[in-house]
């Protein structure tokens, strides 16, 4: 007898960051399941979790912390719909439901040796920050590493202080940017794709992972393949709206793939062989 | 009947107008008793326009649907002007769409159809199981006329006309810009005759019977995709904060969703019985809107969906109005 | 035992014996047409009928299912519900319906397993009856099925006038057999031969005809045709023919509950509305009715057929049948296969 796919393990919210304020607000929970069994709960970057408040209902978020970290798991939350503002609300000690994790990953284990771009948008890092910090603790598999983020403003960006010690280590290079210029801002100002072009990473040996919202993710992989990167080098991550997680329930699927079982990993070449709604 | 070359015609020279974009009439349907809506972008698609009593159709919620998607780079509106060809009732639903401001006239051509009844499908199908071919009925004075493999039938018209056609008030269009031939008579005077035998009923009575209908609803809503006076953006029941009506399919959510929108659409149904016909779980809707629709006659003096220049039931308040049920 | 003939006089008993140890579900005619309903007894069965408006999918997979029970709020709880083992028996399920269980046992019984479905569809005998006067949109044999197809029931009844023809196919169904032998008796060859020709009879009284051949690749090739503009433009969004689908499995999750109470459950959907696809940030990767008609042709005609090997289709004719606005998948599929590449 199989487990009952639909039923979620408990687990205590150990701390709530505020990432980001205002009508977007993000806020990152670590969450530490409260079953013995659960302990041993293991993933590989890439792969998402089914987070329910009971009585608002269930959403699917990319897990952002490294597996590396084994005594809890962390999620990013932006405030958009029913469920999310109600998790907004929530603070240290409240409980949630979890199941998973689902889907696909990213092949950390095949990227070894290369050298790695991460290119994110907003809440899209959120992904990108679990592959992000389960490579350095890695560090020595990998080769150099180069990390393109933006946001609308200052404001907007996620994990501030964790890049500002990013900024530090010498074997990683963070690029960030923001959309339209600020006061005592000294990066670069632009959109992500063009901060891309500016950065100008060498497309030999290297692997691009971007992850954002659908009309950044079109002009990153348009400028990485200007940049001469192939198809199989580009991966991205997405989103759809998500009931089940397990591939049933219909709503997320492009062409005869579902995001929630197949992906939410593809490669560009994958995906482009895809036809569907995106 | 309807001269089907007149109607043609005036459907060719309407959609090669520069400012009409489309025409929404009738075609042949697939199969047996069915037409379908069909789409002239050219007078050579006008050909297979059909009026007769399988029409049954309100195409006013054509104009409804349409999609204001995001235009591409370059793309310009099309706000060119959709036609409909309506018949009575549907001219009514399109007269009180135009009171709530739903649609502008200026866009509209209208193609209007003076109404003899139209036929209940269902009944048809009972009767004639196994028609694979579309077939077409014709009127003959008081009787519908079917040919079916070469044998032809006569069946009188009250055994098979729709239900909310036996006392249309308005089988004339109330509004139109061309009429196709010669308006029908009227001869009824709505009894209620239904309705008050129902009244007439005990409560639990009526809640037996309700019941047992509201127990089949699937809640696909199709009564209220057909209804072209359903049309808010968002729907009360796919509100999801706050819930007013749960997605749970069960006694209590199907009378609460058939009841709701059945007082939503008090003083605004013009009783043209689309949404009974699109009810795959024949669930008698009209019964509901036609207790509404004599309760709102003998409180207001009032029908819906005769002038566009007149303001919406609700819309308005007169000094006049009854108001003992008001706390 | 062999195959039997059991004369209808005899029927009810059947019926009483296995209404003793199982749920049984049957057609009964209610409203104005039939449906399935768990029956108490033998007189309530109306087999006088073409098809049920909704199909018995929604016995093993119900419109609306509790998946547990919670304590709401930030320090909620959850509690499971016991499994479901009581045994059911459909009778007088469809060749098109029983198949469509055959399609769905895949989808919830694959990678991950449906707890709710499984436990139904393992309980489950299915009695098929079949189909002497198909409807006049019906098309199971474009999928090369019959209306007294045994492949996807556990016994076929086939009605021959004062008697019905009983075949065995799985272990279950010859096991029935011999369980109620005594109220069976020996089908000779006769009866076999008028089997036959009731089969043959309704063959043939089975007119329209979907052409699928090449059709998977064809689509595969047509995700940007007009064609989807076109069958798009009468649709209404309403989701009927996805509900009497009986190979359509998709369902939205809600929670539902009191102040101290509440429960998660399970109900149908549909890839008809807009909403189903929306995302909480606005975007909605299928905006129009365009990408939505055309999702579900390419569900049941590509996609499916992908992933599993066959069409998710099986004739039944429902979606064309209760389509107030008349589009038609047989229409769709034969004009998709006109199409000059």
């Amino acid at each position: 007898m199989k487990a009952n796919p639909y039923l979620p393990s408990l687990a205590i919210i150990e701390g709530v960051k505020e990432e980001v304020e205002g009508n977007r607000a993000i806020k990152t929970f670590r969450l530490a399941f409260q079953d013995d069994k659960k302990k041993n709960f293991s993933f590989i970057p890439g792969q998402c979790v089914m987070i329910s408040l009971f009585g608002s209902g269930e959403c699917m978020f990319a897990i952002s912390s490294s597996p590396t970290q084994k005594d809890y798991i962390e999620v990013s939350v932006m405030k958009h719909g029913k469920v999310t503002s109600a998790l907004h609300k929530l603070e240290k000690g409240d409980t949630l439901g979890v199941r998973g994790p689902y889907g696909n990953n990213f092949d950390v284990e095949g990227w070894k040796k290369r050298n790695l771009i991460f290119i994110g948008g907003g809440i899209g890092q959120a992904p990108l920050r679990s592959v992000i910090n389960y490579i350095l603790d890695n560090r020595e598999d990998y080769g150099n590493i180069d990390i393109i983020y933006g946001a609308r403003t200052s404001a907007d960006l996620c994990y501030k202080d964790e890049f500002v010690e990013l900024e530090k280590r010498n074997d990683v290079k963070a690029h960030l940017s923001i959309d339209v210029d600020e006061e005592h801002w000294e990066k670069y100002v632009g959109f992500v794709p063009d901060n891309l072009l500016e950065v100008n990473p060498a497309p030999e040996n290297a692997i691009a992972i971007t992850c954002g919202p659908p009309i950044m993710i079109h002009y990153v992989i348009q400028n990485l393949l200007k940049l001469g990167f192939k198809e199989e080098q580009i991966y991205t991550t997405l989103e759809m709206r998500m009931k089940c997680g397990i591939g049933i329930c219909g709503r997320c699927n492009i062409g005869n793939l579902y995001v929630c079982k197949d992906g939410p990993v593809f490669s560009y070449d994958q995906l482009k062989e895809l036809q569907g709604d995106i | 009947m309807v001269d089907q070359k007149e109607l043609i015609n005036a459907v060719k020279e309407t959609v090669s107008r520069e400012d009409v974009r489309y025409i929404v009439g009738y075609e042949e349907g697939t199969y047996g008793f069915e037409t379908a809506p069909s789409f002239a972008y050219t007078s050579d698609d006008a050909r297979k326009f059909i009026f007769n009593p399988l029409c049954t159709k309100n195409l006013v919620v054509y104009p409804i649907l349409e999609e204001k998607l995001p235009l591409k780079r370059e793309e310009q509106e099309d706000d060119r002007k959709i036609g409909i060809v309506v018949k009575g009732c549907d001219s009514r639903a399109l007269v009180q769409i135009l009171q709530e401001k739903g649609l502008k006239r200026e866009n509209l051509v209208l193609i209007g159809i003076p109404c003899t009844g139209v036929v209940n499908t269902k009944k048809i199908k009972d009767k004639f199981p196994n028609q694979t071919e579309y077939t077409d009925v014709k009127e003959e004075k008081n009787h519908y006329v079917f040919s079916i493999e070469e044998s032809v039938q006569k069946i009188p018209k009250k055994e098979l006309l729709a239900d909310v056609c036996k006392e249309c008030e308005y089988p004339n269009p109330v509004i139109f810009d061309i009429l196709i031939g010669e308006e029908t008579e009227v001869e009824t005077e709505p009894t209620y005759i239904e309705v008050r035998e129902f009244e007439e009923k005990s409560l639990s009575e009526k809640w037996e019977y309700w019941k047992k209908h509201f127990e089949n609803c699937i809640r696909c809503y199709a009564c209220r995709e057909a209804c072209p006076l359903c049309y808010c953006k968002t729907c009360m029941a796919d509100f999801l904060d706050p819930q007013w009506i749960r997605r749970s399919v069960d006694l209590s959510e199907n009378t609460a969703w058939n009841i709701m929108r059945a007082f939503h659409l008090a003083g605004r149904c013009v009783s043209c019985g689309e949404c009974e016909r699109a009810c795959p779980a024949e669930i008698p809707l009209m019964k509901l809107n036609k207790v509404l629709e004599k309760e709102i006659r003998e409180l207001y003096d009032y029908t819906a969906g005769l002038d566009p220049e007149e303001k919406t039931l609700f819309g308005t308040f007169n000094p006049d109005d009854p108001e003992e049920f008001i706390m | 035992m062999e195959n039997a003939i059991i004369s209808k006089e005899k029927l009810p008993e059947l019926f009483t014996q296995i209404i003793a140890k199982n749920k049984l579900f049957a057609p009964v005619k209610e409203n104005g047409f039939s449906l399935f309903k768990e029956v108490e007894k033998a007189s309530e069965i109306d087999t006088s009928y073409v098809n049920t408006r909704v199909p018995p999918k929604s016995i093993i997979f119900k419109q609306t299912e509790t998946l547990f029970h919670f304590t709401p709020g930030k320090k909620g709880n959850v509690e499971k519900i016991p499994e479901e083992n009581e045994k059911i028996v459909i009778y007088a399920i469809r060749t098109c319906d029983a198949k469509a269980f055959a399609l769905l046992d895949p989808v919830f019984i694959g990678d991950f397993e449906d707890p709710y479905y499984s436990a139904r569809r393992r309980n489950s005998v299915l009695i098929g009856l079949s189909c002497n006067n198909p409807g006049p949109a019906c098309f199971c044999t474009s999928f090369d099925d019959s209306p007294a197809s045994i492949e996807y029931v556990d016994i076929l009844f086939t009605d021959l006038g004062y008697k019905y023809y009983i075949e065995g196919n799985s272990e279950i169904g010859k096991k029935f057999l011999e369980d109620h032998k005594t109220l069976f008796d020996a089908a000779s060859g006769e009866d076999q031969k008028s089997r036959d020709k009731v089969e043959r009879e309704a063959i043939g009284k089975i007119k329209r005809t979907m052409k699928l051949t090449g059709i998977v690749e064809k689509l595969d090739g047509m995700f940007d045709h007009p064609i989807w503009y076109e069958s798009a433009r009468k649709c209404i969004g309403c989701g009927t023919c996805t509900y009497l689908c009986p190979t359509c499995h998709c369902f939205d999750m809600q929670d539902e509950s009191t102040l101290n109470k509440g429960a998660r459950i399970r109900v149908w959907d549909s890839c008809m509305y807009p909403e189903y696809t929306h995302h909480a940030s606005g975007h909605n990767p299928r905006p129009a009715r365009m990408n939505r008609v055309r999702n579900r042709v390419y569900h049941k005609f590509n996609y499916f057929p992908k992933n599993t090997e066959v069409f998710g289709c099986t004739g039944c004719s429902r979606c064309i049948e209760y389509c107030s606005a008349n589009i038609d998948i047989i229409e769709i599929i034969n004009k998709i296969g006109e199409v000059k590449e």
